[in-house]
């Protein structure tokens, strides 16, 4: 009814008068039609016409139905028929049927209009529900893009904060390296200045033996002296005598893991995990084996930042082996290893990054291997690496 | 006059180090004197004889830059051979530019640190040498009397016995007499001599 009604009134004026005529033309049809059978049924026909009309072609085609259809009442059916006559006793009966179309038509008219502004206030209410909704929208927008944009800030943090700690270990190092280099290499130049002296005097034509033998001695007191430099250095290292108690090999791995996850998302590398649910404890320094586990995922995610053609995925398994060792492998499917450079892999100082150091693997084969397991690495140039190591579990002896 | 014999120093905190040094410079017969510290060192009396200074850059107390420092502002010039373990540009830039002869990183190859003793030796000896030529002339210009420097200063510019005699106020057999002396004193042997020893006398006063 909504859009009969809609559709109605959208009509052009002329269209909306002639309906309006029309209906009226066929409630007389009907009238006349049916005026035997029914008992002149005109009194019915004609105020529903009025009021189809009125609600449908709009006010004006109201009036000009109820104007029509009186005049053509009172000339078809308001004795004396076909004439605009009419007895003196039915003039009460017309003046009620005609203030009836006026009424009937007044009534649906009003009903119309309240409707009509009914419907203008739905309307409105619904634009201004979109333009509430709108706004709602774009808020929500905002703060999603804030939340991206800080989320953003603390990914940048993270990698400075990494970089930060890098540049401090690098610091540390370099001062305790340039440190250790004046003390051994200050034995060593004793060395070389004794030596030069000692074959000096050896070259002699008569050899000065004593003198000679004089500089080799001091030769090996400064030899002495950088050896015991370096035992002291040793020492030093050893102050921190790593703990080993049973760690289980999983919950390490997971615990590592979650530190390099920043880094993992900014460079978009996923990390895969297929951890073998029976694992044997094993027996380690915890620290240790986190700094040997965080170097390997931290190398694999680096070895992927420049692939494109392919998922950057770290997956990362842990399995029983067959002696009751743990292995633990991290494979990457990052750049690859040339052959050249997987010989020197775990040299110290030697590196393929323009600002890696070249202590991470050196350091962490030392430590699998202070704990009697061995560390080691597989992989195919463009496909990727395989780092990995075992540990004895926790029953076997120490090494 | 036999000049003395040429003495290294060395000067360095590490006693195996000087010990290796002294005995290496020893080996082809030269003197050594070993120093532990920059101080030991200045408090010396230092014989009169050409010499080198081998220096330790890295030494507790006064480092050897800051002695070649306070050597060269106490007028003392002694050819200097840095040895250093940690060798870097701006210190060797800075010891060079104060006049070092060498700088030398540890371990020192024993013949390079010898060849440079030989060129440090050489280039002192010949600067003794210019000092001592020059201290020469400086007596023997002192002995001359006031009036003798100003019969000179007018003879080396060129004016005749006459004109000189006009300009002093005195006669020219005076001039003659003083003239004489001045050649003596300077043991200058022609007039053009007396120039160049003049000339060298003046250049050297300036500096």
């Amino acid at each position: 009814m909504q859009a009969a009604h809609a559709a109605a009134s959208t009509l052009p004026a002329v269209w909306r008068y002639l309906l309006a005529t029309a209906l009226v033309a066929a409630a007389l049809f009907l009238s006349l039609v049916l005026q035997d059978a029914f008992g002149n049924p005109f009194w019915f026909f004609f105020p529903v016409v009025v009021i189809a009309a009125t609600w449908y072609c709009g006010k004006g085609p109201g009036w000009v139905s109820v104007g029509v259809s009186t005049v053509l009442v009172l000339y078809y059916f308001i004795p004396p028929t076909r004439s605009f006559n009419i007895k003196p006793r039915d003039i009460p009966f017309f003046f009620v049927f005609a203030a009836c179309q006026v009424v009937s038509n007044r009534l649906v008219s009003w009903r119309r209009e309240t409707e009509d502004s009914l419907r203008r206030a739905r309307d409105e209410l619904g634009i201004r529900v979109a333009e509430r909704t709108a706004e709602l929208k774009q808020a929500n927008e905002a703060l999603l893009d804030r939340i991206e944009e800080q989320k953003r800030t603390q990914d940048a943090l993270l990698v400075t904060r990494t970089e930060l700690t890098r540049v401090a270990r690098i610091t540390t190092i370099g001062e305790l390296t340039a440190s250790i280099a004046h003390e051994v290499n200050q034995p060593l130049a004793a060395v070389v200045a004794n030596g030069d002296a000692c074959v000096a005097w050896l070259s002699h034509s008569t050899p000065n033996l004593s003198e000679a033998r004089a500089a080799a001695e001091r030769m090996i007191q400064g030899a002495t002296r950088a050896s015991e430099v370096i035992v002291r250095i040793r020492s030093l290292i050893n102050k921190a005598t790593p703990e080993r108690t049973p760690v289980e090999m999983n919950k390490t791995i997971e615990e590592t893991v979650a530190l390099a996850n920043g880094q993992a998302l900014a460079n978009g590398v996923s990390i895969v995990f297929d951890l073998s649910p029976d694992l044997p404890a094993v027996r380690a320094d915890r620290i240790q084996l986190q700094q040997v586990i965080l170097n390997l995922v931290m190398n694999g995610i680096e070895a992927m930042t420049s692939v494109t053609d392919r998922p950057r995925q770290l997956l990362i398994r842990s399995q029983r082996e067959k002696a009751g060792e743990v292995r633990v492998s991290i494979e990457d499917t990052g750049i690859g290893v040339s052959a050249d450079a997987m010989g020197r892999l775990f040299e110290p100082f030697y590196t393929t990054r323009p600002q890696g150091m070249g202590m991470g693997l050196p350091i962490s084969r030392s430590i699998i291997e202070a704990h009697g397991g061995r560390l080691w690495a597989e992989s195919a140039l463009s496909q990727g690496s395989v780092f990995q190591f075992t540990l004895p579990n926790e029953d076997r002896p120490e090494p | 006059m036999k000049e003395p014999d040429p003495i290294v120093f060395v000067i360095d905190d590490d006693r195996m180090i000087r010990e290796g040094l002294q005995s290496l410079i020893r080996s082809v017969g030269l003197r050594v004197e070993t120093f532990a510290s920059a101080r030991d060192f200045q408090a010396a009396k230092r014989p009169d004889a050409p010499a080198c200074l081998i220096l330790d850059v890295r030494m507790p107390d006064v480092s050897g830059l800051d002695l070649q420092r306070q050597l060269n502002e106490a007028n003392i010039h002694i050819p200097v051979i840095f040895i250093t373990g940690h060798g870097d540009i701006p210190m060797s830039v800075r010891a060079m530019k104060e006049g070092a002869q060498e700088f030398l990183t540890k371990p020192v190859r024993g013949q390079d640190l010898l060849d440079a003793v030989q060129k440090a030796v050489e280039r002192d000896r010949g600067q003794r040498k210019t000092r001592a030529e020059f201290e020469e002339l400086r007596a023997r210009f002192d002995s001359l009397t006031p009036r003798e420097k100003e019969v000179l200063d007018l003879v080396v510019a060129g004016l005749l016995n006459k004109q000189i005699a006009d300009e002093l106020g005195m006669s020219e057999l005076t001039v003659k007499t003083h003239r004489a002396h001045v050649m003596e004193k300077t043991s200058a042997d022609s007039l053009a001599h007396l120039v160049r020893i003049s000339e060298k006398l003046k250049t050297s006063l300036q500096k």
